[in-house]
């Protein structure tokens, strides 16, 4: 067992290593923690996504962009490789579920990847389809995951007239889902017009309106 | 009661602006493909794959609308299928425009075999060429369109691989970059020899470059250098004016593009996210401005609201110093309602007029 000093360390390590994409520190540290039998769970939630979320403001601030997005996130990854597997089952606190995709007709899925990746770091169970995603698919799977949220992405402005589509096929077969939608022709205004419930203007402020429709949805089964 | 005249002349008000003169109105500037093709009955892959139809697509449908540019053939994907990968035409009625299929460079190993592609023969270079001799038929200036050197390079070897190397194997980068400014080169070098430097107008599109993408320290050290190298290697070909589409959110690196020489005039075009006052107070000396009118509110909104913004838009840029032509910020929406597309051209005949 480490000791509190080790273990602070570790977990100050992970975080850098995701801040400063590291991907083989990443990895490397996590084996370290393994071996040094911190608990995973604290490894990934203290260490690795609390790195994600410094990296997040960071990109909010402008102080990263896209290039160090993606490098974080491979850090990210190369350590929740490791550790994932060593979570005891009743820690595993899923926060919710999502499922994410780039609609049909659009094959642009940097934006969605980035929001993939916020919502893995803070704990959901990601769903990621993809992109050109058939509408029906969306649909198949928040019936089979029953997925509290759909997150819908989409770049052009032709796949873009797709999101209110495939909003309506959605909620015909399920009434308790929030569905979000981001890129770049999207607005608030136009989201709400479309019929979804929340909108994220980037990967950044995601994981907040996610959670914000979650919570949208208890009250909503509370008043039932 | 004596009444302006309200008659077609492609090209005459823009070749008033690019001669130094005031034209009677601002001239209204497409960006028109899916909507052209829809317009006519044609596919929109048509527009990318046929250049007849793609250009009489545009010539009718300009005139219908009170267009006063000329048509141009081209799309954002440009360099994917030039360099060897393979890019998709749009099928279903979803997609707007060519999209990537596979990328000719997927690793370090993929970018040693690659070759400067000829550019009488790679990818879609011999429709532009066709297109061209059509533009040419019927006496227009000849366009060539290309993407520009970070978003080429970004389709030869996928736009998340370029920023992964930007940081991890830079000088892999900067080795593609070059490769794509080789390119634009030579593909402009062979308009001009075709065609004569006095009628080329190169037309450049760099999304990929914006600040959603990149920060402006990686435009200035990645991008800048290699725009300006081409710029000012296509001016030495005696080529007058080129037309940069500055597409997206490029507001942080606008004091690297106010350094690149575009001509006298050049022409800039913004989309919504760069203001057009900041657009005027970077380029208004030296260049024509264009746009930027929200393509998401000429699908999604009101005619009036179309009608709206396109009055602020001449108001505020409508005597920017070398000129002003409005124009959408990206590409007029394929499914846009009509009547929006038609309220551009109410707005310049109703405020675009000069005294």
């Amino acid at each position: 067992m480490a000791s509190r000093k080790k273990t602070q360390e570790l977990l100050k390590g992970l975080y850098n290593a995701v801040v400063f994409y590291d991907e083989k520190a990443a990895a490397e540290l996590s084996k370290v923690a393994l071996e040094e039998s911190i608990d995973a769970y604290t490894a990934i939630t203290d260490g690795l996504a609390a790195g994600m979320k410094k990296v997040g403001e960071l990109y909010a601030a402008q102080e990263y962009f896209v290039p160090e997005l993606l490098l974080c996130s491979d850090a990210l990854y190369a350590g929740l490789g490791v550790l994932r597997p060593h979570i005891k089952v009743k820690q595993a606190k899923v926060k919710a579920q999502i499922v994410i995709g780039v609609v049909e007709g659009d094959i642009h899925d940097i934006g969605k990847n980035l929001v993939k990746v916020m919502f893995d770091a803070a704990g959901w169970i990601v769903h990621d389809l993809g992109k050109d995603v058939k509408l029906e698919k969306f649909v198949e799977e928040q019936q089979r995951t029953n997925s509290e949220i759909v997150g819908l992405s989409t770049l052009m402005t032709t796949s873009m007239l797709a999101i209110p589509k495939v909003i309506k096929m959605i909620r015909s077969q399920s009434t308790n889902v929030g569905i979000m939608v981001g890129g770049a022709p999207l607005t608030r205004d136009i989201a709400k017009r479309y019929g979804a419930d929340g909108y994220a203007e980037n990967a950044g402020t995601a994981v907040q309106e996610g959670v914000r429709l979650v919570e949208m949805l208890k009250k909503r089964k509370a008043q039932k | 009661m004596e009444l302006k005249q309200d008659k077609i002349v492609l090209s005459k008000r823009i070749e008033a602006l690019l001669s130094g003169q005031r034209p009677d109105r601002v001239p209204l500037f497409h960006f028109t493909f899916g909507f052209a093709a829809r317009n006519v009955g044609y596919s929109i892959a048509s527009m990318y794959n046929d250049p007849e139809k793609s250009f009489m697509a545009q010539l009718w449908t300009f005139e219908q609308y009170g267009f006063d540019s000329t048509p141009d053939f081209g799309y954002a994907s440009y360099g994917e299928w030039e360099f060897g990968g393979k890019v998709r035409f749009p099928t279903n009625e979803w997609e707007q425009a060519p999209s990537h299929k596979s990328f000719a460079v997927q690793s370090e190993e993929d970018f040693k075999k690659i070759r400067l592609p000829d550019v009488k023969k790679a990818g879609m270079l011999p429709m532009a060429m066709e297109f061209s001799k059509l533009q040419d038929k019927f006496g227009m200036p000849i366009t060539i369109t290309l993407g520009g050197n970070f978003t080429i390079a970004g389709n030869i070897c996928s736009p998340d691989k370029l920023s992964r190397w930007m940081i991890k194997k830079p000088k892999l980068v900067h080795k593609l970059l070059q490769l794509a400014t080789n390119h634009i080169l030579e593909v402009i070098q062979y308009w001009v020899d075709t065609f004569g430097a006095e009628r080329v107008r190169p037309r450049i599109w760099e999304p990929l470059a914006t600040n959603s993408i990149i920060s402006p320290k990686q435009f200035e050290k990645f991008v800048f250098p290699y725009l300006r190298e081409t710029s000012e290697k296509i001016l030495v070909m005696g080529i007058k004016h080129i037309l940069y589409h500055i597409c997206g959110d490029h507001n942080l690196n606008l004091p690297y593009w106010a350094r690149v020489p575009m001509g006298n005039p050049g022409i800039v075009s913004f989309g919504q996210q760069v203001a057009l006052t900041t657009a005027i107070k970077y380029f208004g000396n030296k260049c024509i401005i264009a746009g930027n009118i929200e393509p998401a509110i000429i699908q999604n909104g009101t005619p009036q609201q179309v009608y709206e913004l396109c009055k602020q838009c001449i108001e505020k840029a409508k005597y920017a110093p070398r000129g002003y032509m409005l124009m959408p910020g990206c590409e007029i929406p394929p499914m846009a309602p009509p009547y929006n597309v038609y309220m551009m051209k109410k707005a310049v005949d109703d405020f675009g007029w000069y005294d």
